[in-house]
């Protein structure tokens, strides 16, 4: 085995997804393909509709794709059922959504306790894994206050520890800092960043938001249901395309 | 997880407050009807809890204790002769109008008993004594008779009032005097007259013109003899029916003239009906509101479930976690019913007014139906849960 094939953390070939109706079909994906390394934190950008979050969630094995091959840390997706897909999220991804999707009516050390306890992990041992993630990402005392009476940057830290709790080696982040602004969403990736920077994890992240392309490795650009061109530098991106 | 489950509900009280209310009323409403329908059915098998034997013998076509077929008084012979009978005696029992003295007629339950023995008296007496029935014209009213037929008097406030009867006082049966010596403290019983107690001999009389009186025999076995046996005996060398005097309705036999009488108002009667449409309006209505009041908060939920299902969580620990939110608000809801229920009851116990049993296989039988409407309601949530694409996590 080659020593790339020893950094790739995520890879996608060749991948159809369609919507809809044979009569009235909507083309998501389209020969797409994709990778991203270990250690590196990855950007997924495009205009609405090119097929982001829908690649995304073949990456995180929430979707089949009708064709191609999906290879997350060495193990093919593609041919794994709805329960072995499930058992595979549970062990190896880690999710930041973009309306952070914290449970309002539980405290936040119960909301970061959840994947552990999906795991079937001891109630006592998610409590203190949680509480010492809740510390890494600075909201050491807000542990027992409800997800509400924080703000939109704190709620995001809470959902990064929540991510990060039971360590899965992909994160996978939706439009992360969407409902935050410049400054706070600017800490939250400084955070995501720094914890990308493991040869054991690899970051995606799916967004629009042109203010946070500088703390990606690398861009990847979509457009029409395929990665149109992989950007190194990203200063190198012109987000007014996007 | 299931400890997280049960903050979930807990979390959100105005919803919880909602779904335990729909199961409260629920339970109330199944638990209080129920135990009023097996309190009036109770009602009707009344003369077995106020006259005791351990054995009752009836013409063979006598269905329930209400409708006593009258025996010949040669038939009392025939039955002390059977081997294993202790004593037989004699028991009249027939409704007949009594005249009051203002002029005013109710109708009582007449109970004429062995004036030798006094087999079948009333247990407690709160007025006079029982050997004072072997007086000439001599009667005893139960405590509520004496009440619902006291004199109208007019009281000092103007007012007309009734004062209840009491020891001394007379009235009139067919035309004959009488005179209350005793009080007595029995059930009500469902055709509504009051007992009143008399000589056997003595009721032959109040009812003139009826060619045989009667109604019933009141047995005792010799010892050694169960009842049981002694009905088998009786029945084989009379032809009469026997009965036994258990008033235990949730046992199978045929021999308890209680449980044979319960059945037959069971099955000839609307109040069954009545009272199980009541029952199942209150299951309805409880599927109804808890149903839709935890479909609305699985609504509320969904996205967060659909979020634990992104994160690995299978539809079996979801369902798990529904299950246990719905079974625990059940569980609250049912306590909550069967308290009000039981509280209502204490009132209505107290008044005499519906009569009211909660026998333990009502709470049982209202626990299951809330359990019920809690599986209902947790599968309507797990269905919906199921539909969920774990994939909508990303569509904002």
């Amino acid at each position: 085995m080659s020593t790339l094939a020893h950094t790739i953390a995520v890879r996608a070939s060749g991948v159809d997804m369609f919507f809809g109706t044979p009569e009235n079909q909507v083309v998501a994906l389209q020969q797409a393909d994709f990778e991203a390394r270990r250690g590196e934190l990855i950007m997924l950008v495009g205009p609405s509709g090119c097929g982001k979050t829908t690649l995304l969630s073949v990456i995180a094995g929430t979707l089949t794709p009708q064709a191609g091959t999906v290879e997350v840390f060495g193990q093919r997706l593609d041919g794994l059922g709805q329960e072995e897909l499930t058992a595979f999220r549970r062990k190896h991804l880690g999710f930041v959504f973009q309306s952070f999707n914290l449970i309002p009516t539980l405290t936040v050390i119960e909301n970061v306790m959840v994947p552990l306890l999906i795991q079937g992990r001891p109630f006592d041992e998610a409590h203190a894994r949680s509480l010492a993630i809740i510390e890494k990402v600075g909201l050491k005392g807000r542990e027992d206050g409800r997800p509400n009476a924080l703000s939109g940057g704190q709620q995001q830290r809470v959902a990064i520890a929540r991510a990060l709790v039971h360590e899965p080696p992909l994160l996978i982040c939706d439009e992360p800092t969407s409902a935050l602004d410049k400054d706070t969403g600017g800490h939250i990736m400084e955070l995501v960043r720094d914890l990308s920077r493991s040869p054991e994890r690899c970051v995606v992240v799916v967004s629009h938001d042109h203010r946070i392309f500088r703390f990606a490795d690398r861009i990847a650009e979509m457009e029409d249901g395929r990665i149109s061109r992989v950007v190194d530098d990203p200063k190198l991106l012109d987000s007014t395309h996007l | 997880m299931y400890r997280l489950a049960l903050n979930m509900l807990f979390g959100d009280r105005a919803k919880l407050a909602m779904l335990l209310c729909g199961l409260a009323f629920s339970a109330l409403l199944m638990a209080q009807q129920s135990s009023v329908f097996f309190g009036i059915m109770s009602w009707t098998y009344t003369p077995m809890v106020n006259i005791r034997a351990q054995v009752w013998v009836s013409d063979p076509m006598v269905e329930q204790v209400n409708d006593a077929k009258p025996l010949r008084d040669t038939d009392l012979g025939r039955v002390r002769s059977v081997d294993g009978v202790a004593w037989a005696a004699p028991l009249h029992t027939s409704f007949v109008q009594a005249r009051m003295q203002d002029g005013n007629f109710k109708l009582i339950t007449l109970v004429g008993i062995d004036a030798d023995t006094f087999a079948g008296a009333p247990a407690v007496l709160t007025q006079g004594r029982i050997e004072d029935l072997r007086l000439p014209d001599t009667v005893i009213v139960d405590e509520w008779g004496a009440a619902l037929m006291g004199r109208m008097t007019v009281g000092p406030d103007g007012k007309p009032r009734s004062t209840p009867l009491k020891v001394g006082d007379t009235f009139e049966v067919n035309d004959i005097q009488a005179r209350i010596v005793g009080i007595c403290k029995v059930k009500r019983a469902f055709t509504g007259g009051p007992f009143v107690y008399t000589t056997y001999d003595r009721a032959k009389g109040y009812t003139l013109g009826a060619r045989r009186t009667l109604s019933f025999m009141l047995v005792e076995p010799q010892k050694g003899v169960t009842p049981a046996e002694l009905c088998d005996r009786i029945e084989r060398d009379t032809g009469l029916k026997a009965w036994t005097s258990d008033t235990v309705i949730w046992s199978w036999g045929e021999r308890s003239l209680a449980r044979n009488t319960f059945w037959w108002f069971w099955t000839n009667t609307g109040i069954p009906f009545s009272f199980g449409t009541a029952v199942l309006l209150g299951l309805f209505v409880g599927i109804a509101i808890s149903g839709q009041t935890f479909y609305s908060f699985v609504l509320e939920n969904l996205k967060y479930f659909a979020a634990i299902k992104a994160m690995g969580a299978g539809m079996g620990v979801i369902a798990r976690m529904l299950f246990v939110q719905a079974f625990t608000a059940g569980l609250i809801g049912f306590g909550l019913g069967a308290g009000m229920a039981q509280g209502i009851g204490r009132a209505m116990i107290e008044k005499g007014m519906p009569p009211f049993v909660m026998y333990p296989q009502i709470l049982w039988a209202t626990f299951v139906l809330v359990l019920g409407i809690s599986f209902v309601s947790a599968i309507i949530g797990i269905i919906k849960v199921s539909r969920v694409d774990a994939a909508s996590v990303f569509r904002g």
